[in-house]
């Protein structure tokens, strides 16, 4: 419907960004992770957002995640022999995730969260103002 | 202080020397228009319940969604009694009327 499109708008933002959050969580899951399907170490994934065009001249863009794509950066290389996965001079491929950043993000991606919902309630509450139009 | 740049802001449709002719509106009437309203608003509420059904289920991916369709299922509702409320007010207007 037409009168809840800030609505729908902000709740593509909150999928997106529920999105980046389980994308986050599998990179701070796996932040030791030596052995993937590939054979490789685990490499860190991150959502690319892309906005959604609306009709031409109409307001109401929202977004959508276009592709989860994973960081190209090099594995972390660490010294132990004794680990089942090092190689032959004693390394380990450690994934290249900093669980630091991944912590930033986690952050970012909860307060995006939160300014999504709070921008869904001030439509609503402009919403219900408008039905105070003309009562009492 | 200048006050003519506040002119800038004048909604356009306001700025208009003379007033556009209205063409008589063809086609439905208003009982059409409540009919297809109230239709889109029982399509609203049954997603709602869908959604609530679902989310009491778990099989809600993402929680955000099934809120969002109750709430805008809640919100058509509470426009739809507006609407209501002033139908039967108008009615009782007419009906007092003096004749």
């Amino acid at each position: 419907m037409k009168m809840f499109q800030a609505m729908q708008v902000s709740a593509s933002g909150l999928t997106a960004e529920r999105l980046r959050l389980d994308l986050i969580a599998s990179n701070i899951a796996n932040a030791h992770t030596t052995r993937t399907e590939t054979g490789e170490p685990y490499r860190r994934k991150t959502a690319v957002f892309a906005a959604v065009l609306a009709e031409a001249g109409q307001a109401g863009e929202g977004v959508r995640v276009t592709a989860i794509r994973t960081d190209p950066t090099e594995p972390r290389l660490e010294y132990d022999p004794t680990h089942p996965d090092a190689n032959e001079e004693g390394y380990v491929a450690y994934p290249n995730i900093n669980v630091v950043q991944e912590m930033v993000d986690l952050v970012t991606a909860v307060r995006s969260y939160e300014a999504n919902v709070t921008v869904l309630n001030a439509g609503k509450n402009m919403f219900l103002k408008a039905l105070e139009i003309g009562r009492g | 202080m200048e006050v003519r740049q506040v002119n800038d802001f004048i909604p356009l449709a306001w700025q208009q020397k003379e007033p556009q002719k209205t063409t008589a509106v063809q086609g439905e009437g208003f009982g059409e228009v409540l009919k297809r309203a109230l239709n889109e608003v029982n399509e609203l509420q049954l997603k709602s319940q869908q959604a609530a059904v679902s989310l009491a289920l778990g099989e809600v991916k993402d929680v955000h969604q099934a809120l969002i369709t109750m709430e805008q299922a809640r919100l058509a509702l509470e426009l739809t009694v507006q609407v209501r409320n002033k139908l039967i007010d108008a009615y009782q207007e007419i009906s007092r009327m003096q004749i």
